[in-house]
């Protein structure tokens, strides 16, 4: 197992490295940074071209990468624009440990992210819990009822749940509960943020803040996921070893919870370990809707301004963690699964 | 026993509640309440070495108020001096070069240390710096020559030549020496300082408390500030997404909202609580019509054309049911949002049809072959109108379309996304390049208030494959003009340089060398719970001081 593991980690390296070269070449196709530094008054030809010499944009792409990759502290660049380099280099690239700074807020990636990826975790881990325990249930029930009113029902719901764009879902949700509940009178909830700034960033607070948010993502995944769940109980159930316990006379509970349900997990933690590490990535559209402070809007701000070492850290702490998450899984596997031996 | 005891209970708590209210009443200012603000974009850096961006610069008002702000009327008034530099009092020489800023001596720091001239030369010093990867060096580095110290109280600015747009550009921002030039000389740059996202000291009627990067800035009432606040807080919040700030600002969520647009109105207004206003900020929806010999219209380039496609154009009516003509009126000049710039004196051409028929006549384009388009030595009049794809301008578009073909112009609309539309020269920009007769968009001047917008109009800034990043993409090249526009950058006296312009605005307006849409001023929207509010264009928050709370 230890070897397995290693064996695995090993392979990601070179994995890794690929992806970062294939990252920072599409970056290039982001545009500009320097063009949105003026925001309202672009800044002048002769200042961009100071900012590109200082930001180092002046340099080839592969340069760029290298200093991205392992720093340029071993050599001096030209600050003042006499051609003469005089500055010595300060980064150490990313091998180092250094993430780079952010272009637009000047700020290290790594400090900047850290700020954020709290907030989209409270958001996205607590959303993903409910998901899995909604979807669970649900499936089950329609899977052992199939085709009665609740399956129909259920089957109803989620099709019109699947097919809700995120953005609509989020602002009905937001103009019910939030604008026209207090209009009316009734217990209402907060539009927009964390917290409410009168009564301070309370648990009592991030929790009231978060149901619209995490209803958004709770009703749209759980649509798919409880249909997922479905059709891999009712597979397993027809399944000839699910027969042979009933045939034992073995309690219907006992079927489902110690012989269905484990074998049609498999496929589900497939799914979930395919999804954890996008959590880090947080939930753009929700985020930006409910002004939720986290990595989605993050990514998305940085986007708009063509802030490639920002981007190129958040995607690289996506690509690392689904590296990880990967082999997670498939250790996993082997404890769920008594036929997978990792050697 | 008992009652004799609760007596005395009553007595002492009492006595203690007088005590209390009497230490109160000596005590400093008290604060109250919680103004909320909602942002749409989240200001990329508080230090304005770092960020252009207007959300930056408007928080600014708060924390670290620049040598002067305006008011309400887009008037200066001082805020680190003590009057504002002209010619009678000195503040401005007789040849224009030098600036003199008097400092109000009783103006600290937040933290109560003094302001000095010092810091204002520690600033220029800072914008200068090869050290500091600043944002921008404008006018610093092409208009200044030096900035000194005469005295702690007094600035001196000296130019290479006499500078027009001193009074937007100017020390709007000082830098607080003593917390930053210790930074500076150990980490030889200020790119990294702590100051830049959590300026702890300011100067301004707030200070600075707290930023959460996506989440809310916070700022304190700072009781040092000469007029001190109201208000015990202002918290502004990111809300990205514009239909979620108007969720807010109808559930009484945020007090003002910012960026809004003409077809909220309505809707936020509604329930009473929230008023919109508007503020002026220099752009206008304008016509740019280009009059180049070599990209345009052959008609284009003649004066009597020009005028009647103005004349042929119901403005007022598109604006009445597109728009509101009481916030978005016709303009008539391109500086007819930029305050002490407007002139009253020009009216926006009237709809004319028939005035418009008559003048294409006289010019010589009549329906020749009987096409209901009218042609001239065998060229149609179909003029080529660009504009971006934004739905309102897509629909003003159709509207012009029927308009101009009852006088019997043609039209061919043309539709860019807003990537390419203002490319330079050499990117392809169709502007640039003088693929179009008539271009639609919103422009201001280059900084307003200030009306600077030479670099539109001058014969040198003609984009061409020599000059790709020229900003004057119509062509206009008019010696009198040029001239005009060239007198008016170097006249340091405002109200001198007034009156070039009008000469400017006069001349742009008989040669139909603009012709204006509509303003488009900034929206905001008030809850009636903060009062005190008066928003201006250039420095919205400026009178914060005077906002109140009311629950």
């Amino acid at each position: 197992m230890t070897n397995y593991i290693i064996r695995r980690l090993a392979q990601a390296i070179p994995q890794l490295f690929i992806i970062s070269i294939i990252l920072f070449t599409l970056m290039q196709a982001f545009g500009d940074p320097v063009a949105t530094l003026g925001a309202r008054n672009p800044p002048r030809p002769e200042e961009k071209e100071r900012l590109r010499r200082q930001l180092g944009l002046d340099q080839p792409v592969y340069m760029q990468y290298i200093t991205w990759l392992v720093g340029n502290d071993w050599q001096k660049i030209d600050m003042d624009g006499d051609g003469v380099p005089e500055t010595p280099g300060q980064r150490k690239g990313i091998l180092r440990g250094d993430w780079g700074n952010s272009l637009v807020a000047r700020r290290p990636v790594l400090e900047m992210i850290g700020e954020r990826l709290p907030n989209t975790l409270i958001l996205m881990i607590t959303a993903e819990i409910v998901i899995i325990i909604l979807s669970l249930m649900i499936g089950l029930v329609s899977a052992l009822r199939p085709y009665s009113l609740f399956d129909n029902i259920v089957t109803g719901l989620s099709f019109i749940g699947y097919s809700m764009p995120v953005f609509w879902l989020a602002l009905m949700l937001m103009y019910i509960f939030a604008v026209n509940f207090r209009r009316w009178g009734l217990p209402y909830l907060p539009t927009v943020g964390m917290f409410d700034p009168a009564v301070g960033k309370t648990p009592a607070e991030i929790i009231k803040h978060m149901i619209l948010p995490l209803t958004t993502l709770a009703v749209i995944s759980t649509a798919g996921y409880s249909r997922f769940v479905r059709s891999s109980v009712l597979e397993v159930l027809g399944q000839d070893y699910v027969r042979t316990a009933r045939a034992k006379g073995l309690k219907a509970m006992y079927v489902v919870f110690r012989h269905a349900l484990p074998n049609a997990a498999l496929p589900f933690i497939t799914l979930i370990g395919l999804d954890i590490p996008f959590l880090l990535a947080g939930a753009v559209v929700t985020e930006r809707i409910f002004a939720w402070p986290g990595m989605g809007r993050l990514f998305l701000d940085h986007t708009e301004r063509a802030d490639f070492p920002m981007l190129m850290g958040i995607l690289m702490l996506i690509s690392i963690a689904v590296v990880i998450f990967q082999i997670i899984t498939d250790v996993v596997y082997s404890f769920v699964d008594p036929r997978i031996r990792l050697e | 026993m008992k009652q004799k005891l609760l007596s005395l209970l009553s007595l002492l708590m009492l006595a203690s509640m007088l005590l209390a209210a009497c230490g109160g009443g000596a005590a400093a200012p008290t604060f109250s309440g919680t103004a909320t603000i909602t942002f749409v974009q989240e200001p990329d850096n508080l230090n304005p070495l770092y960020s252009s961006m207007w959300f930056s610069q408007i928080t600014r008002e708060f924390w670290l108020k620049g040598a002067w702000s305006f008011d309400a009327n887009s008037q200066p008034y001082p805020e680190l001096v003590t009057e504002i530099p002209s010619t009678s009092n000195g503040g401005i020489s007789a040849d224009g070069k030098t600036l003199t800023l008097k400092l109000r001596p009783d103006v600290t720091w937040s933290d109560g240390e003094a302001m000095t001239a010092d810091d204002f030369v520690f600033t220029y010093d800072m914008v200068m710096s090869e050290k500091n990867i600043v944002n921008g060096r404008y006018p610093y580095e092409d208009f200044v020559s030096s900035v000194e110290a005469k005295d702690p109280q007094t600035v001196v600015v000296n130019f290479t030549e006499p500078f027009a747009p001193w009074l937007t550009s100017i020390f709007n921002f000082v830098l607080p020496k003593h917390v930053l030039q210790p930074v500076f000389d150990s980490e030889g740059t200020l790119d990294n300082a702590a100051w830049n996202r959590a300026p702890s000291v300011g100067v301004g009627p707030f200070v600075f408390q707290e930023w959460e990067s996506g989440s809310h800035i916070i700022f304190k009432a700072n009781p040092n500030w000469i007029r001190p606040p109201k208000l015990e807080q202002v918290f502004i919040r990111m809300t990205p997404d514009d239909a979620a700030q108007e969720a807010a600002i109808i559930a009484g969520d945020t007090h003002i909202g910012v960026f809004l647009s003409s077809d909220q109105i309505d809707r936020l207004e509604a329930g009473g609580d929230v008023k919109v206003v508007a503020t002026p900020g220099g752009y206008n929806e304008s016509w740019f019509l280009n009059v180049n010999p070599a990209t345009a219209h052959p008609a284009m380039l003649d004066v009597n054309v020009r005028k009647a496609i103005a004349l042929a154009t119901d403005r007022f009516s598109i604006v009445k049911d597109l728009l509101k003509p009481d916030i978005n009126p016709v303009n008539a000049t391109f500086w007819d949002n930029t305050p002490g710039y407007a002139t009253d004196s020009l009216e926006p051409y009237p709809y004319d049809p028939e005035q418009a028929k008559q003048l294409l006549d006289e010019a010589g384009w009549v329906d020749s072959n009987g096409d209901g388009t009218r042609d001239k030595d065998g060229v149609e009049l179909i003029l080529r109108y660009a504009t971006t794809t934004r739905e309102l301008r897509k629909n003003v578009q159709a509207v012009v379309q029927q308009q101009w073909a009852q006088v019997g112009i043609g039209t061919e609309l043309i539709n860019h996304s807003s990537d390419i539309f203002w490319n330079n020269y050499n990117d392809g920009g169709p502007q640039a390049l003088g693929e179009y007769d008539i271009s639609e968009y919103s422009q201001s001047p280059d900084g307003p208030p200030d009306p600077e917008a030479s670099q539109n109009w001058l014969c040198s800034e003609i984009a061409s494959a020599d000059n790709p990043d020229g900003a004057n993409w119509q062509g206009v090249c008019d010696d009198e003009l040029d001239a005009l526009f060239k007198q008016q950058a170097t006249i340091a006296d405002p109200a001198a340089r007034l009156a070039v312009y009008r000469q400017i605005q006069q001349k742009m307006y008989d040669e139909v060398l603009y012709i204006g849409m509509w303003k488009d001023p900034d929206l905001w929207s008030i809850n009636s719970k903060l009062q005190g509010v008066n928003l201006s264009g250039p420095t919205p928050f400026w009178n914060a001081y005077e906002w109140e709370v009311s629950e």
